[in-house]
């Protein structure tokens, strides 16, 4: 098991009247290689749960245990750990700090002792993940670039650690629906030719349920559903209740089946939803 | 962000939460001059079952309080101190060297604590039940007849509402951020004091840049709707004293008074 949550229960700020219970009672597991998405409404606690899985966050009462070590035994070398786990925060254009792109893209493997050639070689991966030109960018200043750059800037100095899991909070949102679905298509490329563990937060159905493999929902700090995206879609009403909904294909689906059609309900792209409604239209003619 | 207690404020419902910030600064200017001109053991008493018993209808936690006196703990210990190493008179109780402790060095060195115990512990109750916008509102009232004299009344107290505004959510930030480089491997904790200094660049430099940017999008703000100083400006919370603000000030005036009078 690549990484187990256990009981966790996160209290900010506790024994004040300013005391939030961020998280109760989360357990859960995820495999090596598995793309998971986290969903919930504002507020859930998704991102006090993500900053768990590094150890940016210490838990109140409960445990992690990464590849069978727990995360707060003396042992675990957290600096390594994070850049193995790397995590990007919501809004990750304000923390760029460096006078150059390439100084601040570097920032995070010259922390684990990468210099020279080598440095330069991450620095090149980084920037050409996010499409921006190494030679155009890597010697101009972060605070001149535009917001959607600086968050791209940002991206690459995360890929830059080589992360063998990669979590990201809501890493989409006020994107243009263009860079979007480049995003989208990019990370998923990173999960399936780079083989890395993608843990993708989020509360855009849409975006997720093309993506994930298994799905964590989060309702005011619980985790009340787990399961494959098709599964969860089903419990429409559940989630309808704890704020979120199911993606607009998904609903379409469901209707036309529950008209007396066979037809599949675990389709998420519109291409497929086509195939699948002629199909099925077909099938009824015939 | 928990260190900041001296000056945090506790909402909450009681009589000295309820009452008008101009009263309150006002009284708790009194009962600063009160403990200053408290000559007596006796005095010190008297005033202190007061402070107590207000705070006990406050409802505070204990703790605040303590955190509260946490800051100045250090301060009250030296005045100690020195007090009793070096003020000298009557009769000697303790001689270890060429250090003594005398009468008049405890005597002194206690009274001194006390005075700023009970000095911290009044202001400390005042501020953590009076909201910050509320302070800065008795201010401005209250520097109004200065005005004449070029004190900028509104100006400091709407710089003080500014500034009280953003300390939280600069915190906030600076506690992101923090976060954020420490994903990416950043170092805060170890090295000796100048490795440290330097470590915290990756932390200062987005919160000065993004200090700078809120200031900008606050100005853009005010100006956009006409903000121009204080001049003609209505406010949405009228300070209305009543009652329960008129009782307080006599208290605490009766109590100078009585003060003065008696020289306890
Ligand atoms: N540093 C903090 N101090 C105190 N309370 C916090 C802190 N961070 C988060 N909280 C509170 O904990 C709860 C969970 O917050 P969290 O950021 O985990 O939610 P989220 O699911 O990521 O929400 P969003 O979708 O808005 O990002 C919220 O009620 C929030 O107000
Ligand atoms: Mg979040």
């Amino acid at each position: 098991m690549f990484i187990e949550v256990k009981n966790l229960t996160h209290v900010y700020m506790p024994g004040t009247p300013f005391q939030v219970n961020a998280l109760t009672d989360v357990s859960l597991d995820i495999e090596r290689g598995e793309f998971i998405g986290v969903i919930g409404e504002t507020g859930s606690g998704k991102s006090t749960l993500v900053q768990h899985l590094n150890g940016l966050l210490k838990p109140t009462s409960g445990e992690i245990w990464i590849e069978g070590n727990n995360l707060w035994s003396s042992k675990t070398d957290l600096r390594r750990l994070r850049s193995r786990i790397a995590l990007l925060f919501q809004y990750p254009e304000h923390q760029l700090f460096e006078e150059t792109v390439f100084k601040d893209v570097a920032f995070g493997p010259r922390n684990m002792g990468v210099e020279g050639r080598e440095l330069e070689e991450r620095v090149r991966y980084g920037l050409e993940w996010v499409e921006l030109d190494y030679h155009t960018y890597s010697q101009r200043s972060p605070f001149s670039l535009s917001g959607g750059e600086k968050r791209r800037v940002a991206m690459a100095g995360i890929l830059s650690m080589y992360p063998e899991a990669i979590i990201l909070d809501e890493p989409t949102a006020s994107m243009d629906p263009v860079s979007r679905k480049h995003f989208l298509a990019r990370i998923k490329r990173l999960h399936q030719e780079g083989k890395v563990t993608v843990i993708f937060v989020t509360h855009n159905m849409e975006d997720i349920a093309l993506l994930a493999e298994r799905l964590f929902v989060f309702a005011s700090g619980r985790l009340v559903l787990q399961g494959q995206p098709a599964e969860i879609f089903q419990s429409k009403e559940t989630l309808e209740a704890i704020g979120l909904g199911i993606p607009v294909l998904t609903d379409l689906m469901q209707k036309i089946c529950r008209k007396g059609k066979t037809i599949r309900t675990d389709i998420f792209s519109v291409e497929d939803a086509c195939r699948e409604i002629i199909r099925s239209r077909r099938e009824g003619v015939g | 962000m928990r260190s900041l207690t001296l000056g945090h404020y506790l909402p909450g419902n009681s009589l000295l939460h309820r009452m008008d910030p101009r009263v309150k600064l006002v009284s708790l200017l009194v009962l600063i001059i009160a403990l200053f001109v408290i000559e007596t053991f006796l005095g010190f008493m008297l005033f202190g079952s007061f402070i107590f018993m207000i705070f006990l209808s406050t409802r505070l936690p204990w703790r605040y309080f303590f955190r509260g006196l946490r800051p100045v703990f250090l301060i009250v210990l030296i005045t100690l101190i020195l007090h009793f190493l070096f003020t000298k008179g009557g009769q000697v109780y303790v001689r270890w060297g060429p250090l003594t402790v005398e009468e008049a060095g405890i005597y002194l060195g206690s009274f001194m604590t006390l005075r700023l115990v009970l000095l911290v512990t009044t202001t400390v109750m005042i501020t953590l039940t009076t909201s910050p916008i509320a302070f800065a509102d008795g201010i401005e009232y209250l520097l109004r007849p200065f005005r004449r004299m070029g004190v900028p009344g509104h100006e400091i107290a709407m710089m003080m509402t500014i500034a009280l505004r953003f300390i939280p959510t600069l915190m906030e930030e600076g506690d992101k951020i923090r976060k954020a480089q420490m994903a990416r491997g950043a170092d805060f904790e170890t090295g000796n004091i100048f490795r440290r200094a330097r470590n915290l660049v990756p932390l200062l430099v987005p919160l000065f840049v993004s200090a700078f940017r809120r200031a900008d999008e606050l100005a853009v703000a005010m100006e956009a709707r006409c903000y121009r100083g204080g001049q003609g400006r209505t406010r949405l919370r009228e300070l209305q004293a009543r009652p329960l603000d008129y009782y307080g000030l006599t208290t605490v005036t009766a109590i100078l008074v009585f003060i003065i009078l008696t020289g306890v």
